[in-house]
């Protein structure tokens, strides 16, 4: 039998542990616009995070926000100072 | 809590912690000014997620769940907020984290838009070439 507190809290691990290698990937990555889609991941699992944590209403804010106009914003700022880094990109 | 649920807390936990180091590397060692923005804004995302983890309780009994900080049953009375004080979480840090989130949309603009002026003024973005 398993319990509600274990399905939950069991949840938020996944969701944490998730993040972790999204993070990893967002960080190590050279293409610019893959890190930014692991950061938008990242973003997902901290809102599962939130959402168990009971706090919906930061839930409500933080998807629209990290997931939505966050990636405009740095997309936009990809496209114009260009995608790889390490110089192939910019110069 | 039993050790199972005291075990997922701390995966969580640490978790939260390995982001934090991972983040904090990718702001000091990247030379790319685009990656440490992408880097800054997982590591304000990881202090928030503290926040918001501070602010948590343990589940009152196996059956019943703590709850948001919502008060739902208008016409209750007394005995309906206390039931709420007894079971939910926290508001303070979510009012705060709240605040947080749109207060770092408007860094995360305002420092896309110092790094575009870098890139036109300099023509390019790595640290290490622009000396």
């Amino acid at each position: 039998m398993i319990e509600p507190v274990n399905v939950a809290l069991g949840l938020a691990a996944l969701s944490a542990v998730l993040s972790v290698i999204a993070t990893y990937l967002a960080v190590s990555d050279r293409d610019l616009l893959r890190a930014l889609i692991f950061s938008a991941l990242q973003s997902t699992a901290y809102a599962i995070i939130f959402l168990v944590l009971m706090a919906p209403d930061i839930v409500l804010v933080y998807v629209p926000v990290a997931v939505g106009i966050y990636p405009a914003v740095v997309l936009a700022l990809i496209k114009r100072v260009g995608r790889f880094e390490g110089g192939e990109g910019g110069e | 809590m039993n050790e199972f649920e005291v075990s997922l807390s701390l995966i969580v936990l640490f978790s939260l912690f390995a982001n934090t180091a991972i983040a904090l590397y990718g702001v000091f060692s990247k030379p790319n000014l685009v990656k440490k923005l992408i880097s800054m804004t997982i590591l304000s995302d990881t202090a928030n997620a503290f926040a918001i983890v501070i602010g948590y309780r343990a589940w009152p009994s196996p059956e019943e769940s703590p709850v948001p900080p919502v008060l739902t049953n208008i016409s209750g009375g007394y005995a309906a907020v206390q039931e709420l004080a007894q079971r939910s979480v926290d508001p303070l840090p979510q009012a705060l984290v709240l605040t947080a989130v749109v207060i770092g949309l408007a860094v995360t603009i305002f420092l896309a838009s110092i790094i575009l002026h870098y890139h036109r003024t300099h023509g390019t973005v790595e640290m290490v070439v622009s000396g």
